[in-house]
């Protein structure tokens, strides 16, 4: 297959540059399942083979792009979609600066991150591991939801600048498992990403539902008064504020547009906690990384945040080109971040409530609905869901209502910051809008955030 | 082609499948062009076909989608083997509602299609729309415009064939601007649904003229303005923002799917249990909605669902009562057996996939607010006693199910004593559903009706966005807070 997709781009390339077109050429393949669970039943279970190509052409300071879903035995179509873009780009109207076109300086192949074990698992093996993961722990009233999506993901490229080519191939799957109360309507979750078919286990899931659900059915529920409260934030509830910090903070071209709470000055300067060190590190496979972005540059580790202090904004290719700024290897349809972990010795749940507490804390997994306020200050609000835990100081534990955090990640990651645990984990964060592109972030497995505003707090579940 | 998937269709039901469709796209085709501070930064087009086969074997769905089709007995293949692995686990039997065959095309009204518009009269309008928007206060600005032409044909193992042919337009236009302490604020322009079509037409360059100046004017006195107070008072909401108030606490609570747990694993439930349909008193007396897909001019029309059944204009909320949701074949099968009682006469057709590779699940047509006998909002504004005049989305974040939610706006007007009194800035206001809807206590007339539309709804596993559209007048909710 690759050596066909290779042909294929390679075939593009030439008659382009027969039309005397510059172009460049992004191949996308994914051959995408997903087994859907509702009310214990698998109530879809679907699967996608799709082919994008992605075709940009630029004449002087014009560019123009024409995507296309297509098939391998489609090049005449293809060769049509490059006289489309060609025709396209006489009428774009110039840039007021010079666009870069891809260039790529040797053939790279990288499936370090493929697993055909993990692509090619049976509708029949995705059923087991789900049965096996919440055995037991369904009844006539606490019913399961979910998903197990896993895929094989391909992408390729090459430009008429050289004839070159790159070539990625990543399997990932992603599994959510979801024990919701019919009537009561609370839920609990349990997540796992996977790299590779051997990083999935059930019993770990079983582990983290069982825990749960026992402190649900068993604990007393309560609206707790909203006001400040020391705050433990599980992996999912870091990871979706890290995402989002990935969109307002660190990225040049939107700190230019006036949509980052960073600007050119924090560079140097300590923004955050001493215990936040943040990093775009290629080098981790959990992430789904890219080891080259699509201008053909070598990605290593980047990093973002050390001890706190911003170190660089990142800079995708066209940005860089408007203004001014020297490209950094992020044209890449993700990064791969991981937040350094911390010196407390927490590495699961049961760990966190038996641990001994000086005052009551919230224990907040999972942030829903996050958005975005005020990007100038960072301002974010989301409401909490899933396994949300009231832990006592005197040991107990009590299960609130959903709560609603509106705060600066300025302040969650800042001076409150009390403790990181040791223990990290890949957090999936795939979304399947579009293509598909399997991401993940490293954290710590909980993070300790003291005197945070609950600013919202359910009379109910 | 269509003997071919009657073929396959025919196959799967002999070997055992109780219901086949299939859903072909012989052409999706999209146009965005987007202008950035002057730069033309994108200049796309896109193509796309394909075919989705949905099989409902053993009371269980399996669905498979592919771009080549030059093999349809592998993919019906794979769809039928699909189901039969859903099969095993199965709680609840798949039932779908019944409907009638129906042999029958839909063509969206337009009178320009934009995809016969010059490139270079599209960037003309885009260049024109950046001059305007380039003045003193505006540091970043941006005009876009999206176009979608899909034809898709669609036959099911009942006997329906429906063939249907729409063509949507997107323009929008925004600025933006830094306050005194380096806080961005913005303003944008979403046209409303004017008139009967929803082609290149709608592009009005008079229309856009007008608020390009007005955006401009409103970003410059957010710039100097104060910060939003933080205290209690009536919201006056303007179609800009009232939109989506409807769409996020209406539209997406009253999915059916979501109602019976259908979406816990990823989007989440909603507040509204089936026993509420006839009972729950969702609002005030002034509050009626509907999903209406047969207004002319909206995306959220479409002449027949993914289900095959004809759009409809159905009550969702009269008078406050909660009566109806939003529903396709199998969810009101499922609702009224649960339910233990006829809640759902039959599927409200709003079962929609957003492309050939999607499965269809229950999407919003067109959940509107009926305009009410309060007047417009100059009456509101002068019956108003301490309040805010909120518009245009800028954040919103909703509870897991739908319970409670955080919007803030690009702008806010303070009323006091029945004036406008000054504007402020960085807007918020907060609330709980049920008590939000119950303090509605002025609706517009007609006067202040308007349809507003959105692009970019995202539902689902595998996700989907999809297009639609929201009629609403001007509201005002009392006892609000704001500035949180």
């Amino acid at each position: 297959m690759k050596e066909k997709i290779i042909q294929t781009l390679t075939s593009l390339r030439e008659y382009a540059s027969s039309k005397k077109v510059d172009a460049a050429f992004s191949y996308h393949e994914e051959d995408s399942y997903l087994m859907r669970f509702a009310n214990s039943a698998i109530s879809l279970n679907t699967n996608e083979h799709l082919i994008r190509l992605e075709i940009t052409v630029y004449e002087d300071r014009r560019r123009a792009s024409y995507e296309m879903i297509t098939d391998l035995n489609k090049l005449d179509e293809m060769k049509q979609g490059i006289d489309t873009a060609a025709e396209m780009v006489k009428y774009a109207m110039p840039l007021n600066y010079q666009p870069s076109i891809p260039h790529i300086k040797e053939n790279y192949a990288d499936m370090q991150g493929f697993d055909s074990a993990l692509g090619s698992m049976t509708g029949e093996e995705k059923l087991a591991y789900f049965n096996e993961a919440t055995k037991g722990l369904e009844t006539d009233k606490i019913t399961l939801s979910g998903i197990f999506s896993s895929g094989t993901n391909i992408l390729a490229q090459i430009s008429t600048k050289s004839e070159y080519t790159q070539y990625f191939q990543t399997s990932d799957a992603q599994v959510t498992i979801v024990l919701a109360h019919a009537d009561l309507k609370w839920e609990v979750t349990a997540e796992q990403s996977a790299q590779k078919k051997d990083d999935l286990k059930p019993e770990e899931l079983h582990a983290e539902l069982s825990f749960l659900i026992d402190r649900y059915k068993n604990e007393p529920a309560q609206q707790v008064p909203v006001g400040s409260y020391d705050i433990v934030f599980g992996a999912a509830a870091t990871a979706e504020m890290i995402s989002f910090m990935n969109w307002i903070g660190f990225n040049g071209g939107l700190m230019k547009r006036g949509f980052s709470f960073l600007t050119e000055d924090h560079v140097g300067k300590k923004v955050f906690s001493e215990k936040f060190t943040l990093t775009d590190d290629p080098s981790r496979l959990e992430t789904f990384p890219f080891t080259r972005d699509s201008m053909g540059m070598k990605r290593e580790a980047f990093p973002l945040f050390v001890n706190g202090v911003f170190q660089k904004f990142t800079w995708y290719q066209d940005d860089a080109d408007e203004f001014g700024a020297q490209p950094t290897g992020h044209n890449v349809p993700h990064k791969s971040l991981v937040l350094d972990a911390g010196d407390m010795d927490v590495n699961s749940l049961q760990d966190l409530v038996k641990m001994s507490k000086d005052k009551d804390i919230l224990y907040i997994p999972f942030l829903h609905y996050m958005n975005i306020v005020n990007p100038s200050k960072a301002l974010v609000t989301a409401s909490s869901r899933f396994g949300t835990l009231l832990l006592k100081k005197d040991g107990s534990v009590v299960v609130p209502y959903n709560v609603r955090v509106t705060q600066s990640l300025l302040d969650i990651f800042g001076g409150k910051v009390a403790w990181m645990s040791k223990a990290q984990t890949a957090y999936n964060t795939s979304s399947s809008y579009g293509a598909r592109n399997p991401v993940a972030i490293v954290v710590p497995k909980f993070i300790r955030v003291n005197d945070l505003e609950i600013s919202h707090s359910n009379s109910s579940y | 082609m269509q003997k071919q998937l009657k073929a396959h269709i025919d196959r799967l039901k002999a070997a055992g499948a109780t219901y086949v469709d299939a859903r072909w796209y012989p052409v999706e085709e999209a146009n965005y062009l987007m202008m950035w501070n002057g730069n033309l930064k994108e200049t796309t087009s896109s193509r796309e076909s394909g075919l989705g086969v949905r099989v409902l074997y053993k009371n269980a769905w399996g669905f498979s989608a592919s771009s080549d089709i030059s093999n349809l007995s592998t993919l019906f293949d794979k769809a039928f083997d699909n189901a039969r692995v859903a099969a095993e686990r199965v709680t609840f039997p798949v039932r779908l509602a019944e409907k009638d065959v129906i042999q029958a095309s839909f063509k969206s009204p337009n009178q320009i299609d934009p995809f016969d518009v010059s490139l270079a009269n599209k960037i003309d309008f885009l260049k024109s729309m950046d001059e305007k928007l380039n003045q003193p206060g505006v540091v970043q600005r941006a005009s876009e415009m999206m176009f979608v032409r899909k034809q898709i044909i669609f036959l099911d193992s009942e006997g329906s064939e429906i063939e249907k042919n729409i063509i949507e337009a997107f323009p929008a236009i925004q600025v933006m601007g830094v306050d005194s302490s380096g806080e961005t604020h913005s303003r944008k322009f979403i046209p409303d649904r004017l008139g009967n079509s929803r082609g290149w037409e709608t592009l009005d360059m008079q229309l856009f003229t007008e608020n390009a100046e007005r955006i401009v004017r409103e970003l410059n006195e957010v710039l100097v303005a104060d910060p939003c107070p933080k205290e209690d008072r009536s919201v006056i909401l303007l179609p800009g923002i009232m939109f989506l108030q409807t769409h996020e606490t209406i539209g997406h609570a009253l999915e059916l799917d979501r109602i019976l747990g259908y979406e816990l694993a990823f989007a989440g439930g909603s507040f509204v249990t089936l026993d509420d349909f006839g009972k729950l008193r969702y609002g005030s007396e002034k509050l009626t909605a509907r999903a209406d897909a047969t207004l002319t001019n909206s995306p959220g029309s479409f002449g027949y669902d993914d289900d095959g059944v004809p759009a409809q204009d159905n009550l969702l909320i009269d008078k406050g009562i909660l009566v109806g949701a939003i529903t396709g074949r199998q969810m009101v099968e499922e609702a009224n057996a649960r339910a233990k009682r006829q809640i759902f006469d039959g599927s409200s057709g709003a079962n929609r996939a957003t492309a050939f590779y999607r499965v269809p699940i229950e999407r919003m047509t067109n959940i509107n607010i009926d305009p009410g006998e309060d007047g417009s909002l100059d009456d509101i504004v002068r019956n108003t006693e301490k309040g805010i005049i909120l518009d245009g989305d800028k954040s919103w974040s909703i509870g897991s199910n739908r319970e409670q939610f955080h919007f803030a706006t690009e702008i806010g007007w303070l009323v006091d004593d029945g004036k406008i009194t000054k504007v402020v800035k960085n807007s918020t206001y907060k609330g709980e559903t049920v008590k939000f809807y119950n303090s509605l206590s002025a609706v517009g007339d007609e006067s202040t009706w308007v349809v507003h539309y959105v692009d970019n709804c995202g539902k689902g596993q595998p996700n989907q966005i999809m297009q639609l559209g929201h009629g609403v007048p001007v509201c005002r909710f009392d006892n609000v807070r704001i500035g949180e």
